[in-house]
């Protein structure tokens, strides 16, 4: 059977092509490539030699492209086996003649071929950096598209494995996007240490380096200079390689586990150990103290003073678990001291100024990975359950509602947060005149994690499905958090000082870096103008939200 | 004047130019089962939800305890207990979990909460399923959950959309007799289902809608004797070769409005008739008169189900 025969791989594309999300998606990436050419595009008649005009539009649109690919890619194949195995198609597929590799084969395909659709639009705006002259297609455009297409096959791979082995929609989501948060940016972490090491550690932290597209993108885009500053010294083949190799043994995994005795696996019917009424009462208390972790320890009933909403949704969530929390609470305090105990004893030359903004960034990238998944899940997912005709039907006030559900999440990233607080503490006593600064920090981070929780929640109120609130609320953050980092990347060229201050105006991990003098936001003075600016969005989101929600549980 | 506990009231409801609800008069005793049934897009889930108060009439009015549906909805919100037919699963949740969950935003303090869930664990039979996960449970023991949730804040009224779709035989079984056993107990319940011996056996009323509009109303058997007016009988012989001398001499006795049917395989001849039972018992004397060896005459009983095929084959948009 050719490949463009192949029933799946029609479906796939032909559905996926219909959706107005696709529509919505290759409009944004046509007008953000159109825009940055038309920033930076000659006013008289020459063609630029040198190359620096072209490179100047070049280097931030092929970032903006990866970053696009980064956040739009992955959310199609996460869901692509996990949703048809809830709605019990996928046992269908699989008692059919179509074989799983033709079923695995159709998914992947239809999800690269869909990628290169979504990102052809931006074929006219690379032509036109070609076209004003010095950029090579050997040397840029070519390897540029290899790279984004090495990407996407690297994604959708990710995506299907991921999508294989998790139970929900939007776990798969979540876990598809902390993959290629760790392919893509905590795989660079081993080339601090890549000077230092030697021998098959050095072999293994260079190939972890090139997983990871931002050095492939720094070698075509011309920034070979201050990536070889950080350790990087991979090239785009050396990416091309990784994503094959990637590829290749995630797509074997997937296949193996494509198994129809596999797809249907029994559900856990769960088991409570120490149910009080069958024990003694200082057997009981014994247990309920050492089992504080234990996830099969029988739960109370809920007491009057806590909102019954916010209850739930920290029942319901595989996160909310107490002993989930905990571990991600002990997780985060255990990096914030470690992290801190590297600035106080001088390990790698590393002082508060270099720590203060990894520990920022990994706070931001922890909040961005949780906060849109929870924030979506808060009305798309009862929605879908059938549980908010269940609400509906019950006395409990819109408010109720939505103070609960916005609490669970709001306190869930609050205690994220405040497991690090101890490391900025020691931070402030090694350096006592850094106390003010670290405050500001704190603050802009709650502000952050106010922002996250109203803008997924307000996403959640409008998409009848987890999967779509999920994909659309990590888009949106992405390309608030990240976009306007983007465009400080390409401060000056073509972007200038105002528009980017404005921009970073946007994002309060912008805010916190600016007070903790990382290099290159030192010539910002972003607070309190961007507190200003992101309590005022998160306000309006949460009274979009309000009026939704209202209008919800009003009779029809 | 008798109060009903269940009455709507002229009930309409439009959508556009799309009448779901027309004129709709309906109304439940306390300690009744109302069988609601109709076609799909008949507007029975549209009355539901105006009874639960998730829905507006555009115009007429609903009562359930005498407290208005519509003006009130908070109020009615206590009184009624009411199980979609979507169960309304959250993952990771247990029964007890679960139950608990529901008692708390309907407001129940934590010690009432305690014994009202134990209570209706033991009412549906689900106290051996309280730590199980709910998205774990089978159709059928989810549907027992769904109505031990809608009975955790006692309510008066209990309005079930297809408690029994998709539960086997035995799992139908002991749905009915829970049904019952909450009529008994004075709940006044309305329950819709496609199943409709079983709803046969367990309603006191039933209204038959299609289009929006009642057509029919009133106790099980005042039903079926307007909406099935012929009775069927059927003769069986204990000689099959004597088929076509029985089945001429009954054509000959028989009007032409009394079509007669043979089953050769089952030595039966089946006419509808609306004779008297001294007319019926001369026709049989007829055949026995001609030696015709019978070996039963009797009636075959009309069901919901022949009502409700008479009522939607009139209906508008039925082919």
């Amino acid at each position: 059977m050719f490949i463009s025969e192949n029933p799946i791989l029609r479906r796939e594309l032909f559905s996926r092509l219909r959706s107005p999300k696709t529509f919505l998606a290759i409009s944004s990436v046509a007008v953000v490539s159109s825009l940055l050419v038309l920033l930076r595009w000659p006013t008289d008649a020459s063609i630029d030699l040198m190359s620096q005009g072209a490179l100047q539009v070049f280097r931030p649109l092929a970032f903006a492209l990866a970053t696009g690919l980064m956040m739009l890619i992955p959310a199609f194949p996460a869901t692509a086996l996990v949703s048809e195995r809830r709605r019990g198609t996928l046992a269908l597929l699989l008692n059919s003649p179509t074989t799983p590799f033709q079923i695995y084969l159709g998914k992947f395909a239809g999800n690269v071929i869909l990628a290169f659709i979504i990102f052809s639009v931006s074929l006219p705006a690379l032509a036109a950096c070609y076209a004003m002259g010095g950029i090579s297609f050997v040397d840029h455009l070519g390897p540029l598209l290899l790279v984004l297409l090495g990407m996407a096959i690297q994604y959708t791979a990710v995506g299907l494995w991921i999508s294989v082995i998790v139970n929900s929609a939007d776990a798969s989501l979540r876990w598809t996007y902390a993959a290629v948060l760790t392919l893509s940016f905590l795989s660079l972490g081993p080339t601090i240490f890549v000077g230092k090491l030697s021998g098959i550690q050095s072999l293994l932290a260079h190939w972890a380096t090139a997983i990871s597209p931002i050095s492939a993108l720094q070698s075509i885009t011309g920034s070979q200079a201050q990536a070889s500053e950080i350790g990087i010294a991979t090239g785009w083949s050396e990416f091309l390689v990784a994503s094959c190799v990637i590829t290749l043994v995630l797509s074997m995994i997937t296949l193996i586990k494509l198994d129809p005795r596999l797809v249907e696996r029994a559900r856990p019917t769960g088991k409570v150990i120490g149910r009080k009424a069958t024990t003694t009462p200082f057997y009981g208390w014994f247990r309920r103290v050492s089992f504080l972790v234990d996830p099969q320890r029988a739960k109370g009933n809920i007491p009057w003073w806590l909102n019954p909403i916010m209850v739930k949704e920290f029942r319901t969530r595989k996160f909310g678990r107490l002993h989930w929390l905990i571990r991600l609470i002990s997780i985060c305090g255990v990096s914030s001291l470690m992290l801190t105990f590297v600035a106080a004893t001088g390990t790698v030359s590393w002082g508060v100024d270099r720590i203060a903004p990894t520990m920022v960034l990994l706070q931001v990238a922890l909040l961005l990975l949780l906060g849109p998944c929870l924030g979506a899940n808060l009305i798309a997912s009862e929605v879908e359950s059938g549980g908010w005709q269940l609400l509906r039907a019950s006395p409990v006030s819109p408010i109720r509602i939505l103070t609960g559900k916005l609490m669970s999440t709001f306190w869930t990233l609050m205690l994220m947060l405040l497991a690090t607080l101890p490391g900025y503490v020691v931070m402030g006593y090694i350096q006592p005149a850094l106390s003010g600064q670290v405050g500001n920090v704190v603050v802009s981070l709650v502000i952050a994690i106010f922002m996250v929780t109203t803008i997924s929640a307000c996403v959640s109120g409008f998409c009848r499905t987890t999967a779509v609130a999920t994909a659309t609320s990590y888009a949106v953050l992405l390309a608030l958090f990240a976009g306007t980092l983007l465009i400080w990347v390409a401060r000056g060229k073509p972007f200038g000082p105002l528009l980017v201050e404005r921009a970073l105006q946007l994002n309060p991990a912008a805010a916190a870096l600016a007070e903790m003098k990382t290099p290159g936001f030192e010539q910002y003075r972003l607070i309190p103008d961007c507190w200003y600016l992101c309590l005022g969005i998160s306000f309006v989101c949460l009274a979009i939200l309000s009026i939704r929600v209202w209008r919800m549980t009003r009779p029809d | 004047m008798h109060e009903h506990v269940v009455e709507t009231r002229n009930l309409s409801k439009r959508y556009g130019d799309f009448v779901a609800l027309d004129n709709l008069s309906i109304h439940v005793d306390r300690g009744q089962i109302l069988g609601f049934i109709g076609p799909n897009g008949a507007g029975k889930t549209t009355t539901i939800k105006i009874l639960v108060g998730l829905s507006r009439p555009t115009s007429g009015s609903a009562f359930i305890g005498g407290v208005n549906c519509s003006e009130k909805a908070s109020q009615i919100k206590r009184l009624v207990g009411y199980m979609p037919d979507r169960f309304g699963s959250y993952d990771n949740m247990r029964v007890h979990e679960y139950l608990d969950f529901f008692g708390a935003i309907f407001g129940l303090k934590r010690s009432v909460r305690r014994k009202r869930i134990a209570d209706v664990m033991e009412l549906t039979d689900t106290t051996y399923m309280q730590d199980k996960f709910v998205e774990s449970l089978s159709h059928g023991m989810q549907q027992r959950v769904g109505i031990a949730r809608t009975l955790l804040h006692n309510p008066e009224v209990l309005i079930l959309d297809e408690p029994a779709n998709g539960l086997d035989p035995k799992a139908r079984i002991d749905m009915r007799q829970l049904l019952l056993r909450l009529a008994s107990e004075g709940k006044t319940l309305i329950v819709t289902s496609h199943i409709l011996p079983e709803l046969a056996r367990i309603c006191d009323t039933v209204a038959i809608v299609s289009g929006g509009k009642v057509r029919a109303f009133g106790p099980l058997d005042e039903v079926m004797r307007s909406l099935c007016p012929l009775r069927s009988y059927e003769v069986q012989l204990a000689n099959p070769e004597q088929l076509d001398p029985a089945a001429a001499i009954l054509t000959k006795r028989l009007q032409a409005s009394e079509p007669i049917t043979l089953s050769r395989a089952e030595r039966v001849i089946r006419f509808p008739t609306v004779r008297s039972e001294d007319e019926l018992a001369h026709l049989l004397q007829g055949l026995i008169a001609e030696d015709i060896l019978v070996s039963q005459f009797r009636e075959v009983a009309s069901d919901l189900e022949d009502a409700f095929l008479s009522v939607s084959a009139g209906s508008p948009g039925h082919a």
